[in-house]
């Protein structure tokens, strides 16, 4: 049996509107596998990925980041040493525009770096090796000093995935990491994304859109509806039934190849 | 209770009052002594607000649509009625008689006359005026290039001290950062005090600060500079509201704290703007510094109001060209710096 990396036991979360985004959800995340979580847009999937790293704080459950209760942190320097362990990308990039790349990826490492040191850029060779050691894994490392809004939508992302992986995660969470690329582009990131899963051992739990890419890239896959756990299993395994259940009925496939 | 009602009550009470105090004053003819009761006076226009207040309240619960209604109605409430041509709705002839009434009332407050406009002796009085500036009297020139040095270093050092005062707390008056319960309390305490500081004139500090550090060109720098600071922290702030919430998620997912959030997510973000708002704030301050010399904060308005409180008119249009042309000079510079900051 393989060691669980997160465990997730009723997890909910209200907004302050009123909104009930997460009813409940229960899983488990286990060591080296690359899960996907599909469901409507709405459905909570990214609440779910931002309750993980405490972007958002839950309202009711436990998460466990290996035997830590995440949702029992209370101070932000706790909260800051367990976001340093989970790195996560979004789907709009979420990069510094006016800053170059490899400012961007040094962003991963803010939270080893004192504060004023970091305020006046003085990160470490070491450090600044790393960052690059990263961009080259994600083959940008000629971009390095070029300012990361003048980077394709492809190459954001993967600036993205190389500050990421400078936190030196144990849990990469990737929020729709392809929605907003083009079907190109979109493999050329799910590509690098199982690369770092598989070479660097690095736990993924990604959400995403497309059922093709998830039969493709996913080794499970959770389905999130309303706010509830509706599937969890093998992505091969999801057939017209269940899709129908997940997106709707009369809910067509769009496949990307 | 909608919360809307009270704005839209609020308005359309003090539209009501002022209807009734216009009346009133045609009715009853005041005496100047009667019109300086205040107590009284305020009795009366707080009195017609309320009732005016609960005039509108009936008419909108009876389908007519009063000005206030029509203004601050949510856009939900208003899609549910078709939209008329304003002059037959109550609301368009509430407002248009509202803007009559005032502009009627202004013309007797403002002593409106076209008699006095167009008078022969008055007319030549300008007239000499414009002659001699318009003959300026260059002799005075080089003092007033000397003033009006003095009067652009007025300016640099209100915008450039209030600089670092304006940036701290920009942030610290910014909504979206200032969340916490603790925090609200101190962005609720600055923006205050900033609405209070811009509110009083630069002029009105000036006084203040001539009276403090004495009458000269120090009294009117730091007279710009507390309104260069309440400006520029409003402006900054709203900059900050405005940013992009991505870049700030990306960098608190790596473990930033909240200075570094500040430092690598939102001062990117804001620095051109503010760098541009600068530029613009010390364009401002120039023509600001030559008013305040007017009332003894030095440089060339001080050097302008005592040619002119002795009617020596070509030396006062001297030294309105060498306003205009530094106002002129400062104001292209700074549309083109801002330009090139876009």
């Amino acid at each position: 049996m393989s060691e669980q990396v997160l465990r997730i036991k009723g997890l909910q979360k209200t907004y302050p509107n009123g909104v009930q985004a997460l009813k409940g959800v229960s899983f488990d995340v286990k060591k080296g596998e690359f899960l996907v979580v599909i469901g409507l847009s709405g459905s909570g999937k990214s609440t779910l990925l931002r309750c993980l790293n405490r972007l958002h704080d839950p309202t009711g459950g436990e998460i466990f980041f290996y035997d830590q209760d995440v949702t029992k942190l209370q101070t932000s320097s706790e909260i800051r040493d367990l976001r340093k362990k989970i790195g996560m990308i979004f789907q709009h990039f979420n990069l510094i525009p006016r800053h170059t790349v490899l400012s961007n990826v040094l962003m991963g490492k803010l939270a080893s770096t004192p504060t004023w040191k970091s305020m006046f850029g003085l990160f470490s060779d070491q450090d600044k090796e790393e960052a690059m050691k990263y961009l080259r894994l994600v083959g940008i490392a000629d971009k390095a000093h070029i300012r990361a809004d003048q980077l394709s939508g492809g190459q954001q992302q993967r600036v993205a995935i190389a500050r990421a992986l400078t936190q030196n995660p144990k849990v990469l969470l990737a929020d729709e990491p392809v929605a907003s690329l083009d079907p190109a582009t979109c493999h050329t990131v799910m590509d690098y994304l199982r690369k770092v899963n598989q070479e660097l051992g690095i736990t993924i739990v990604c959400n995403l859109h497309f059922l093709s890419l998830v039969r493709q890239y996913a080794t499970r896959v959770i389905a999130l509806k309303g706010g509830e756990l509706v599937y969890e299993g093998d992505p091969q395994n999801i057939d017209n039934a269940w899709f129908e259940k997940i997106y709707g009925a009369g809910a067509k496939e769009v496949h990307i190849n | 209770m909608k919360s809307y009602y009270v704005r839209r009550s609020l308005l359309d009470g003090v539209t009501f009052a002022i209807f009734v105090c216009v009346a009133l004053s045609l009715i009853l003819q005041p005496t100047e002594e009667q019109l300086l009761n205040l107590s009284m006076i305020a009795m009366i226009f707080g009195g017609a607000i309320v009732v005016g207040g609960l005039i509108s309240h009936r008419l909108n619960m009876a389908g007519l649509k009063t000005m206030g209604e029509n203004l601050f109605e949510p856009a939900y409430v208003k899609a549910k009625t078709e939209a008329k041509p304003w002059y037959q709705t109550f609301w368009g002839w509430h407002l248009f008689t509202t803007i009559l009434v005032l502009f009627i009332v202004g013309l007797f407050k403002t002593k409106f006359s076209l008699y006095e406009l167009l008078d022969e002796d008055g007319f030549a009085g300008a007239q000499r005026l414009f002659k001699g500036i318009f003959s300026p009297n260059w002799t005075v020139l080089p003092a007033a290039v000397l003033n009006i040095i003095e009067t652009i270093f007025m300016a640099f050092m209100a915008t450039f001290l209030a600089i670092p005062f304006a940036f701290v707390l920009s942030f610290l008056s910014a909504k979206n950062i200032m969340k916490h319960p603790a925090a609200y309390a101190v962005y609720m305490f600055l923006r205050t005090a900033m609405n209070v500081m811009r509110s009083i004139e630069a002029l009105v500090w000036a006084i203040i600060f001539s009276v403090w550090v004495g009458i000269g060109p120090f009294a009117g720098m730091l007279a710009l500079m507390i309104h260069s600071v309440a400006s520029l922290t409003k402006q900054y702030s709203e900059m900050v509201e405005t940013v992009y919430e991505g870049p700030i998620e990306g960098v608190q997912s790596c473990g930033a704290n909240k200075l570094q959030t500040i430092w690598f997510a939102i001062v990117p973000q804001v620095v051109l703007p503010y760098i541009s708002f600068t530029v613009y704030r010390w364009d401002i301050n120039v023509r600001m510094a030559t008013i305040i010399g007017l009332v003894g904060g030095g440089g060339i308005g001080t050097m302008l109001i005592k040619y002119q409180g002795q009617a020596m008119w070509p030396e006062v249009g001297t030294i309105i060209v060498v306003i205009a042309a530094v106002v002129w000079i400062m104001d292209q510079a700074s549309a083109y710096i801002r330009e090139a900051l876009k």
